[in-house]
């Protein structure tokens, strides 16, 4: 694949389908290869330890999570720090 | 905090895709992973907040995209000087005869502007619908095809011209393509 190829319109008209079918390809190849990392165990680790309140929801394989109730305390009170005064965005 | 297994199971699934999608906004491995970080903080803080049955990955793409605007506000500066980041945050790539051009190609994407950047990707990429990607854009379906075509154009202006880095996208130019953008 050339992306050096990609045809550029003079004037910047519309892109043919052919172009857009490539940089489609592209796009979607480069974001995949983020996805195909998966979960990082730090955001495995996050989940259980905000989870850790709830002693039925713990995951099996973390364990260590139990113990990790202040930390998730810890967390949550992260959320509340952080002033975020346009969390409900706006469109531009 | 209590969290159903289900919920903890519909956002750990999103990570991944919420990862690319950081990524692809702030072009920073380590900023995008924060991002995620303070979008799943937030989101278990607010759980109550999201309706069952509804689209847990779009709700989480919602207040991610949220975070990184109000971000972007304050560090515009920063921002806008992190070109060739995104190229440098994902060095490895097992597909190395496209390497190169895979770089080349997060350098163009990281000189998108925000909104175009974010529209092409919600819909080129993670899989959106027009209508899904204007929810979490909080704008009308129609801006959203708009900067999905200005974004495709843009993209392929840049990467056909040698030595884009030099050269900024000057205001006439973008307003160019956007006039011929629509759809």
């Amino acid at each position: 694949m050339q992306t050096d190829a990609l045809v550029r319109k003079a004037g910047g008209g519309r892109l043919s389908r052919e172009d857009q079918r490539r940089l489609g390809d592209i796009l979607q190849r480069v974001y995949d290869d983020v996805v195909r990392q998966g979960v990082p165990d730090r955001f495995k680790d996050l989940l259980s330890e905000l989870d850790g309140h709830n002693k039925d929801d713990l995951d099996p394989e973390n364990p260590a999570a139990h113990a990790q109730g202040d930390e998730a305390s810890h967390a949550s009170g992260l959320v509340e720090a952080k002033a975020y005064p346009n969390s409900k965005g706006s469109a531009s | 905090m209590t969290m159903r297994p289900s919920v903890r199971d519909a956002m750990l699934a999103a990570v991944p895709s919420l990862r690319a999608f950081a990524i692809s906004l702030c072009g920073n491995v380590d900023r995008a992973d924060d991002l995620v970080q303070e979008t799943l903080l937030r989101a278990v803080a607010n759980i109550d907040s999201f309706q069952p049955g509804t689209n847990m990955s779009a709700w989480l793409f919602t207040i991610l995209r949220n975070l990184f605007r109000s971000e972007y506000r304050k560090r515009r500066r920063e921002v806008e000087d992190s070109d060739g980041s995104y190229a440098e945050s994902l060095k490895s790539h097992p597909e190395q005869q496209s390497r190169v051009e895979f770089e080349e190609f997060r350098v163009a994407l990281a000189k998108l502007p925000p909104d175009q950047r974010e529209a092409l990707i919600l819909v080129g990429a993670s899989g959106f619908s027009y209508e899904e990607a204007a929810a979490i854009c909080e704008c009308a379906v129609g801006t959203i095809k708009s900067r999905v075509n200005r974004a495709r154009t843009r993209l392929s202006e840049l990467l056909s011209i040698e030595g884009a880095d030099d050269f900024g996208p000057d205001h006439a130019t973008r307003a160019i393509l956007s006039a011929g953008g629509r759809s």
